[in-house]
């Protein structure tokens, strides 16, 4: 068996989530990571595009910037943000955006702008960027972020990026084109939705992790099916390449591998 | 036959922060690390503007130093911190103090106010921010964007105010004298500034000749027609970074970062790095030409 650190665990849960051929939309930190393995791996022909402006990347050092100069190195097209976010988002051509959060809530509605009242708030948290665009167009959004009870909360300090809103029919009637959010992935457990509620709904925990722990480290009332699976082990092809494309471990963390 | 003149618009980085006068609306170019007007950002704290209100997509050292110095506390943008590293520690510190005011736009939702600007036209249709509280959760403007029922379809599409701001404020790698502008690498929203802005500052890296330009057309993403100044300002990104040119420099970010926790901290930075060091040549003096060098890119890869 493979060891492995909860961060890798939540890439390779990202990389997963990514089919072979799909146009993928992903911002910096460990979200790019997961899209980056899964076209070292099983997704060879999947399509990663940044908002700031590049377009089928294939660059060989980690960015830190989604405008990072590092992304424009062999990639297919450097274009513009109305080309990325307007043209290809909008416009209904991709297939899955990753997008980070602050707070979450049962709907897997998304805030990335204030914690605290709106008023005075405690924190200004980073604003929408780009995340509220790709999750009302997106044809799925993977959400993912370490796992903290503070963030799954019953009401949402403010709504940055939609969710499936207030439910079912929501999204439609707003003429949202996108699908909203497919997966949750946390370093604790994987987390989906319920078809006919749009509410979240405990897909598997982590080697390690049991229910209950992830039961009481949500503020609201999780859909826990029956039979809750074991989120497979990361295999060693999948932790090598993960450690080939972070070599310095600036996501994944010095010396953890 | 008689040939046609060549207007030169240069003027100096101290002349164009100067234009830019105290209450100014400001269209912001660059977009996180790549191309933002540092340099400017710099210029326009050591001459202590104050009340200014800048539009943009997300910015990052640029915006956090503004807000600083409290030269600039009104923003209507998108993203607001450093990418990676973590929130903007002055943002940080003003916010808690109540200063810092925001309405909050989505990038797309920021380029199309850019463009509706630019095309001349009041308003932008988006399919996006609609169900959000960017929709109903307002500071800065009345109006800062509606919901309307499509005229055509009847389904709900939200509008959006244009921008066309009193100057729009660029960097690129190449221009001439006349303002004919090569960006290279992404653009970001910066053509859409350059076209939408009442007057519009372009930052260059360095000055090519007309002759050169006219050499290659397709490379020219902004024609004169839009520049009204021309500032040659190299290292004009620093500490971000310019596609082709040079780097980031990590450490002082990480430096900026780690000091700037605390308002001590930002006094000392804002002393040390843009008061105390006059203007820009001194700044590019106290880095230093062995720094610069290790900064700049290498051509195979651009950075």
């Amino acid at each position: 068996m493979e060891e492995y650190t909860s961060t890798e665990m939540m890439a390779v849960c990202g990389a997963n989530a990514v089919r072979d051929g799909e146009r993928v939309f992903a911002g910096t930190g460990l979200p790019v990571l997961g899209a980056m393995l899964a076209k070292v791996t099983h997704a060879p022909n999947a399509i990663i595009i940044y908002e700031g402006g590049n377009v089928d990347t294939q660059n060989k050092d980690l960015a830190l910037s989604v405008a990072d100069s590092r992304l424009g190195y062999r990639a297919a097209a450097s274009i513009g943000l109305i080309e990325t976010l307007g043209f290809l988002m909008m416009g209904g051509r991709v297939d899955v955006g990753f997008l980070g959060a602050a707070q979450i809530d049962e709907y897997g509605n998304i805030n990335t702008s204030y914690i605290g009242d709106f008023d005075s708030p405690k924190v200004r948290l980073p604003g929408s960027g780009g995340g509220n665009d790709i999750a009302s167009s997106a044809g799925r959004i993977i959400l993912m972020f370490t796992h903290d009870a503070r963030k799954f909360v019953k009401k949402l300090d403010y709504l940055t990026s939609p969710g499936h809103l207030s439910g079912p029919g929501s999204r439609e009637k707003l003429g949202l084109i996108g699908g909203g959010p497919a997966l949750v992935v946390t370093d604790k457990c994987q987390m989906d939705f319920d078809p006919n509620t749009k509410k979240i709904r405990l897909k598997s925990v982590h080697p390690g992790v049991t229910v209950d722990w992830v039961n009481e480290n949500v503020m609201f009332d999780l859909i826990i099916p029956g039979k809750v699976p074991t989120t497979p082990e990361p295999t060693k092809e999948y932790l090598d390449k993960l450690h080939q494309l972070d070599p310095q471990g600036i996501y994944l963390g010095k010396g953890q591998k | 036959m008689t040939e046609p003149s060549i207007e030169d618009k240069r003027i100096t980085l101290e002349e164009a922060a100067q234009k830019i006068h105290d209450g100014a609306h400001i269209a912001w170019g660059g977009f996180g690390y790549q191309r933002p007007p540092e340099a400017l950002a710099m210029e326009l704290i050591r001459q202590k503007k104050r009340n200014l209100r800048i539009y943009t997509c997300g910015s990052e050292h640029d915006l956090d130093i503004l807000v600083g110095a409290e030269a600039c506390l009104e923003f209507e943008v998108a993203f607001f911190a450093i990418e990676a590293l973590g929130l903007a520690p002055n943002l940080r510190r003003r916010t808690k103090e109540g200063k810092v005011q925001f309405e909050d736009y989505s990038n797309l939702a920021m380029a199309l106010r850019f463009l509706g600007g630019a095309l001349n036209v009041p308003f932008m249709p988006i399919r996006h921010m609609i169900g959000t509280n960017m929709m109903d959760k307002t500071r800065l403007r009345k109006d800062k964007a509606k919901v309307i029922d499509c005229p055509f379809t009847g389904t709900p599409i939200v509008l959006l105010p244009s921008v066309q701001a009193d100057f729009g404020v660029i960097c690129a790698q190449k221009a001439d004298v006349e303002g004919n502008v090569q960006i290279f690498g992404i653009k970001g929203e910066d053509n859409e500034i350059a076209r939408g802005s009442k007057t519009t500052i372009v930052f260059t890296e360095e000055i090519i000749s007309n002759e050169v330009i006219r050499e290659t057309p397709d490379l020219t993403t902004i024609p004169a027609l839009f520049v009204d100044y021309i500032v040659e300002v190299p290292f004009g990104s620093w500490p971000m970074q310019s596609y082709g040119v040079y780097d980031y420099d990590l450490p002082h970010l990480q430096m900026y970062m780690g000091q700037c926790k605390t308002e001590e901290g930002w006094q000392e930075y804002l002393n040390d790095w843009i008061l105390d060091v006059e203007n820009h040549d001194g700044l590019l003096k106290k880095i230093g030409e062995k720094r610069l060098k290790e900064l700049r890119a290498d051509k195979r890869y651009g950075y």
